[in-house]
């Protein structure tokens, strides 16, 4: 549940000298400055004022008690008029700025955190989720910016707690010392109880978490359950996890509300000692009743900052340490280094992998002096095992992900000298899941190249099964495709990304072929919208399918990061070795000869 | 009242007519908590008018002539316990709403749970998970908060608006002037506060949502992202939608920042203690009472500072309670048809000129026909969003028709008896829902008692055997325990074989697990073969060696039934299908 998301640590993560991480987080108030002046000034004024409306009222009792002309009484009305006007305006004034000084860091320092992120390696995103990610760049931004308020609040009761007690001093200090010598119960009480409250709260939060599992198991089987009248079954769960958390959190709930009833019964009960023993000065004329009845007055403003101030230092702890967790998003170090910044021409789209070494990990090599040379224009598959080393190749041509020995050249120039932007506007890469965004399906379609024009995107669309696939969509080329492309089925996702390819126009198309069923329609108009890139590109293609396979110009067999065979389909096949193998293990069920004598198979297994 | 499919005894009955009847029928079962807390609230701010009373008596006593210590101390003493019992009234009051808003919150989410175990399954396959789970999570959560704090500082604060009105005449009647003007204008101003906020937060808990999906969007496809050079683009987009955001925050802030009724609170302090003082003047009342009703008046601040947050609470708490009482009564369309048909199930299924349409009128099958005789299998094919599924989700009637007719065995299907009806039939789902439970447990979900051998008999007809004794515990693993996951084919190996231990007459499965490589393919297919040998199956595939095996192969496009026949047929009929054997 969302209290404890993003607090977990992370490889990344670092720690910070103070010097350098005040530093940076005043580079982040700096812009704010002028806001930030004007925040902490009202703070002032506001404790300022609002100290002396106390006064106010008190000697208007002494004065009034002696001298109660209209005048007078019209004197202290109007001050305590003027008093509260001016703290209302103030606070007016400081809630704006403080909203949107807050807002300004807070934008600045996700903005500069979502930066830093598209700017990570794809190794980074292998290893650390993106909804963690999310969390650093939304919740612990929001931490960081509510330092300024927390500051500003602190600050303001503080202010005035200190102006009172100058002037309560400054009146008797012997009754001065006695409200003070209250203060450190009140400070003990408010750290015991944010102790007791934290682990209270985090027990009841599990509880809840778990009780919401078990729902979302439950409701996702419901129909199950129900085709088999299995009811009483799943609601015993639930009723088990629910009583649970309804245990821990009324518990909870009896805790965090005991804090200001006895807050507060504490505060009254000082007030009867105020009365008590101030009323005995009175009466012994070393204060006067005006007096007496300020130090009433002000119990409560020490009372509430105290408990405030034993809050303060973990607030700001929190506020730190939200700081160093994005920081450390922004400055997490990539590891996809380029050498140059050259501008990338046209390309032809020849690739050249030169003694080539990569790993994930250290001493478990994936490629070790992998060579392979691919024309330009040439369609290449790769066949192999789970772990052979396919995708490692596509991803290293990509760019996606450093290599630790040899060379890769383009069209005969070092892959580390491009500009990496540009050099990737001239490659094509569908993924095995393809991934769509909110929108609708012309804007994915043109996701790589946003200047394409909707009628040569339709034009395109139509030259795939005479445009079928856009008739199911419910409104075309606008339809939306909902959340990741949710709302889209696996086929037509895929027809998406592969039309997003063709409005590119790239050099060098990079396919990892879906595993996903798709219907025989729709597979069919892939496979029309695959042959339209094949003509025009280099294509690497990681090949699931045994259409696809074919239709390779070359067939490179891999295991173990080596390439052990390469041909066509039928040189492959006639030669009989570990192709062959492949070919009976992966793609036989896929072949026409399969088809035709499942039914007997299928009979005779049985 | 539609007829539930599952209650519970124990639970109590409440008021479903309104979110607010609801919210309160549940408050009411446990009546003498509000109650307490109720009476406490009031008592609370009772003893804290006495405390300021006293104040007030205490000046007069300690600025006489000769002081009264005796008295002072009895002041002193009243304060002291009035403190001591308010302290106690003020636990009773949020203890009782915080008891109140637990219990209500845990019944509410079993009157949910309960509420939906009993719905039909056409409501849970209409009802998106996604926001049955909204409900039964954060709007739960919002009625918890609707008691405490919400109703505890509502009613808290009210009593200490309407503790100076009482009290206050026992001063001086006229000295109610400030008081009664004050709650006027409080109450309007906020209400105009209420009205001003709620279209602005509705509009950052927006443009946050809107920042947010994009952000997890953009970070989750971070691949596409960067193999189309679009990081600038996305920073760009992220920029804009964190303006918005920040814009909505920001005006959210200016709105709260003038929040009037703590203008009016100073104003009324000013106006109070002018007043009392011009009494004074004039030796009406005397300066003990001035202390005192300015005492009075300061009670005013926990109200102007609790409405700030606390109205907002019992707002969502109530729209939290709309959605789910939107969610429990919303009716079963299908009655559950007792006396209907109860023969034997043969299989012989008929299709006449069937259409379907949603309530929205959205068509989505057209005028089908078609027939099939007992024990036959068919094979539906076609692309997405041509309403394959929902074609045979009419055959168990998950959704009824809405023009045309189905015959079971030459029975309408709704002359049918339901249960009897659903019996015959198994529907194995494209998402087969597996229990954390063993796996013996799954298999015999539909036949509770099955005894071990039976099980497993089941299991190898449908090719499950060998993968599940290859687990380390057999048939007593776990499902969902740490390390056993299961393939999609896996999955459906599990769903064959619940079918093979209920025997049903007619078997529909939606198959859409696709193998990785030809062993699998070669399980998957004896497993359905077998499973479809002697009943009549309906199998929605994408795998053309079950087209090319099926008796029957109806081609959908679009809610429309465009080809049917045996494969030869259609080879020489439809160029669609042609094309898809030709490529392979």
């Amino acid at each position: 549940m969302g209290i404890f998301e993003g607090l977990d640590a992370e490889p990344y993560d670092r720690k910070y000298s103070d010097n350098v991480l005040l530093k940076r987080i005043f580079g982040y108030f700096k812009p704010q400055r002028g806001r930030l002046v004007v925040i902490v000034m009202v703070a002032i004024l506001i404790s300022l004022i609002s100290a002396s409306s106390v006064l106010i009222v008190s000697r208007a009792v002494d004065l009034i008690k002696s001298a109660p002309t209209v005048t007078n009484i019209s004197l202290i009305a109007g001050l305590g008029l003027i008093a509260g006007v001016l703290i209302w305006i103030a606070n007016w004034v400081g809630r704006r700025t403080t909203v949107q000084a807050i807002a300004g860091v807070v934008i600045q320092l996700a903005t500069d955190a979502f930066e830093a992120s598209t700017q990570h390696d794809l190794s980074f995103y292998d290893e650390y989720s993106s909804g963690r990610i999310v969390s650093r760049i939304t919740t612990d931004t929001q931490d960081f910016g509510q330092l300024v308020t927390i500051v500003t609040d602190v600050l303001s009761q503080v202010l005035e707690a200190l102006v009172l007690g100058m002037v309560l001093l400054t009146i008797d200090w012997k009754l001065t010392l006695i409200i003070f010598a209250i203060m450190p119960v009140i400070f003990s009480l408010g750290i015991l109880f944010r102790s007791i409250a934290r682990r209270v709260t985090r027990q009841g939060m599990r509880a809840i978490a778990n009780v919401n599992s078990t729902i979302k198991e439950t409701i996702s089987g419901i129909a199950v359950a129900k085709n088999f009248r299995q009811e009483k079954s799943i609601f015993r769960d639930f009723d088990k996890a629910n009583k649970l958390s309804y245990r821990l959190n009324w518990q909870r709930g009896l805790v965090l509300n005991l804090v200001f009833p006895v807050l507060n019964a504490i505060a009254g009960s000082m007030t009867a000692v105020m009365v008590y023993t101030g009323g005995l000065t009175v009466s012994q004329g070393i204060v006067t009743a005006g007096a007496w009845y300020l130090f009433i007055l002000s119990l409560d403003r020490f009372m509430f900052p105290v408990m405030n101030i034993s809050a303060f230092w973990s607030s700001i702890q929190n506020g730190f340490s939200a700081a160093e967790r994005v920081f450390a998003l922004i400055d997490a170090e990539p590891a996809v280094v380029q050498k140059d910044d050259q501008h990338v021409p046209d390309l032809k789209g020849q690739i050249d992998f030169d003694q080539v070494r990569f790993f994930y990990k250290k001493n478990e090599d994936v490629l070790d002096d992998f060579s392979l040379h691919i024309k330009p224009g040439e369609t290449v598959a790769l066949v192999g095992h789970t772990g052979a080393g396919k995708s490692s190749i596509a991803k290293l041509i990509a760019r996606f992900y450093e290599f630790q020995g040899g060379a890769i050249r383009i069209d005969g120039q070092d892959i580390r000298s491009f500009n990496l932007e540009e050099y990737r506007r001239h490659l094509g890469i569908v993924s095995q899941l393809p991934f769509l965004f909110s929108g609708t399906v012309a804007e994915n379609i043109r996701y790589a190249r946003p200047d394409a024009r909707l009628n040569e995107i339709e034009k395109l669309a139509r030259q795939i099964g005479s445009g079928d696939w856009l008739d199911t969509l419910p409104r075309g080329l606008r339809t939306q495709v909902g959340e990741r492309g949710g709302r889209l089925s696996m086929g037509q996702r895929q027809l998406v990304s592969l039309m997003r390819v063709l409005v590119q126009r790239p050099a060098i198309f990079v396919l990892d072929e879906a595993t996903a069923s798709i219907d025989p329609f729709t597979e069919w108009q892939i496979q029309q919208a695959l042959n339209l890139i094949l003509e025009r590109t280099t294509s690497i293609l990681i090949a699931h399918r045994l259409s696809t396979v074919k239709s390779a110009d070359r067939i490179i067999v891999m295991e173990k990061g080596k390439i052990i065979e390469e041909g066509t389909h039928s040189s492959l096949m006639s030669a009989g070795g570990y192709y062959a193998m492949l070919y009976n293990t992966y793609f036989r069920h896929q072949s026409l000869e399969y088809i035709q004598k499942s039914r007997e198979l299928a009979e005779d297994l049985v | 009242m539609s007829i539930s499919e599952f209650t519970l005894a124990h639970l109590y009955k409440t008021n479903r007519r309104g979110p607010m009847r609801w919210i309160i029928s549940h408050a009411l079962h446990n009546w003498y908590l509000p109650l307490a807390a109720i009476v406490s609230a009031f008592f609370n701010a009772f003893l804290l008018s006495i405390v300021q009373v006293n104040i007030g008596n205490a000046y007069n006593v300690i600025t006489a002539t000769s002081v009264d210590l005796k008295s002072l101390g009895g002041i002193a003493i009243i304060i002291t316990v009035c403190s001591l019992g308010r302290g106690l009234l003020q636990f009773v009051r949020n203890g009782g709403f915080e008891l109140t808003a637990q219990r209500t919150e845990k019944a509410v989410r079993e009157e949910l749970y309960v509420s939906l175990l009993g719905k039909s399954m056409t409501f849970h396959n209409l009802q998106p998970v996604g926001d049955t789970m909204a409900r039964a999570t954060n709007d739960v959560r919002q009625v918890n908060f609707f008691f405490s704090p919400g109703m505890s500082q509502v009613i808290g604060s009210i009593n200490f608006l309407i503790m100076p009105l009482i009290v206050t005449p026992t001063i001086n009647p006229g000295l109610l002037l400030t008081p009664v003007i004050f709650i006027i204008l409080y109450v309007l101003a906020l209400w105009e506060y209420l009205l001003t906020l709620r279209p602005v937060t509705d509009e950052v808990r927006e443009s946050f949502g809107d920042l947010n999906t994009r952000l997890a969007e953009a970070l989750d496809g971070i691949e596409t992202v960067k193999g189309a050079s679009q990081e600038k683009f996305e920073v760009k987009l992220f920029g804009k939608k964190a303006g918005r955001y920040r814009d909505a925050a920001v005006h959210q802030g200016k709105v709260e920042a003038r929040f009037l009724p703590l203008l009016l609170l100073s104003l009324a302090y000013a106006g109070g203690l002018f007043h009392a003082l011009m009494l004074y003047h004039f030796g009406i009342i005397n300066m003990g009472q001035v202390i005192s009703y300015f005492g009075l008046l300061l009670m005013l601040d926990f109200p102007t500072f609790t409405s700030l947050w606390a109205y907002s609470l019992i707002a969502s708490g109530l729209a939290g309670g709309r959605r789910i009482l939107e969610l429990m009564n919303r009716e079963n369309n299908l009655d559950q048809n007792l006396q209907g048909y109860t023969g034997p199930m043969k299989g012989a299924i008929e299709f006449r000129h069937v259409s379907f349409k949603y309530e929205t009128g959205e068509p989505v099958l057209d005028r089908v026909s078609f027939k099939v005789s007992p024990g036959q299998t068919v094979a539906i094919v076609g692309q997405t969003g041509s309403s394959k599924t929902t074609l045979v989700r009419l055959v168990n009637r998950t959704y009824d028709v809405t023009g045309g007719k189905i015959l079971v065995d030459g029975v309408d299907v709704k002359d049918w008896n339901l249960e009897d009806l659903r019996r015959g039939i198994s529907m194995i789902e494209q998402d087969i829902f597996l229990f954390s439970d063993s796996v013996a447990d799954n298999i015999a979900f539909g036949k509770q008692h099955a005894k071990l051998p039976e099980i497993i008999e089941a299991a190898k007809a449908a090719q499950a055997d060998d993968f599940i004794r290859s687990f380390k515990k057999g048939y007593k693993t776990v499902i969902g325990e740490r390390g056993v996951t299961l393939s999609g084919g896996q999955r459906q190996r599990l769903a064959l074989a619940r079918a093979f231990l209920t025997d049903p007459s007619i078997l529909i499965l939606d198959d859409s697990t696709s193998a990785i490589d030809s062993a699998t393919e070669d399980q998957i297919q004896r497993a359905i073969y077998a499973a479809a040998k002697g009943r009549t199956t309906f199998i929605i595939t994408h795998r053309l060696s079950q087209i090319r095996w099926a008796d029957l192969i109806l081609v959908m496009k679009q809610g429309r039934l465009v080809a049917r026949g045996s494969h030869e047929d259609l080879m020489n009929k439809s160029l669609a299908y042609r094309r898809i054997f030709s490529e392979a």
